[in-house]
């Protein structure tokens, strides 16, 4: 897919763990490993704004398009 | 609809239905070359019980493929394994098995024309499960879609 999810670098840069953010952006650690493994088909507008709440960034710091070779 | 029928119960009868139609079509494989001669002395044409014999044991193997696939499907079913890609499988190999008596039907047309009803028939029924198919098939990329949803 040419949506590629940074999660783990901005969590990375918040000093976050998955879990933490899991409890704060209110959704599974489960749905937030799919999240951040990039095997999601879609994100909510209200996930994205939860995360990007959370981890103080643009949607563009966790999503990027990277054209398909 | 009945509050005291539900769905579980519902499923119950279909699988037992298929199971009690398995075990028909086993028996039904004994009496087969019985059916035909008995076929061939009422008909008052020319004898095809070989070939009828031949047309309904095939027959008879698809049938009991097609029961087996819906026995898998109906147990998929119960396990509240709905919408899920082996599904679509079974649905295909049903269709399959229609079409396949549809055609052994269709041979058997060069010697009774009325074979080509049944034929009909099988294949209509081919038909409609390719449709059921094709429409499991969108669920499942629905459902799959909906649960990547995050």
């Amino acid at each position: 897919m040419p949506i590629v999810v940074n999660l783990d670098v901005m969590m990375a840069k918040r000093k976050i763990s998955a879990g933490e953010l899991a409890e704060r952006v209110d959704i599974t650690p489960a749905n937030l490993s799919i999240l951040k493994n990039n095997k999601a088909k879609a994100v909510r507008f209200s996930t994205l704004e939860a995360i990007c709440r959370e981890l103080d960034c643009q949607p563009g710091d966790v999503l990027e398009y990277v054209k398909d070779e | 609809m009945n509050p005291k029928w539900t769905s579980e119960k519902s499923l119950f009868l279909s699988r037992c239905l298929t199971i009690a139609s398995f075990a028909l079509g086993i028996a039904s494989l004994f009496c087969i070359p019985i059916i035909t001669e008995w076929y061939d002395a009422v008909s008052g044409e020319e004898p095809i019980h070989i070939v009828l014999n031949i047309a309904l044991y095939l027959s008879a193997i698809l049938a009991l493929i097609a029961l087996w696939q819906l026995h898998t499907l109906l147990n998929r079913f119960a396990k509240q394994q709905v919408f899920v890609t082996e599904n679509t499988v079974c649905f295909r190999r049903i269709a399959w098995c229609c079409f396949g008596v549809a055609l052994i039907w269709l041979v058997l047309c060069y010697w009774r024309f009325l074979a080509f009803f049944v034929a009909f028939i099988a294949a209509f029924a081919g038909l409609l499960l390719r449709v059921m198919k094709n429409m499991l098939e969108a669920a499942v990329a629905l459902r799959e879609e909906n649960d990547y949803t995050i």
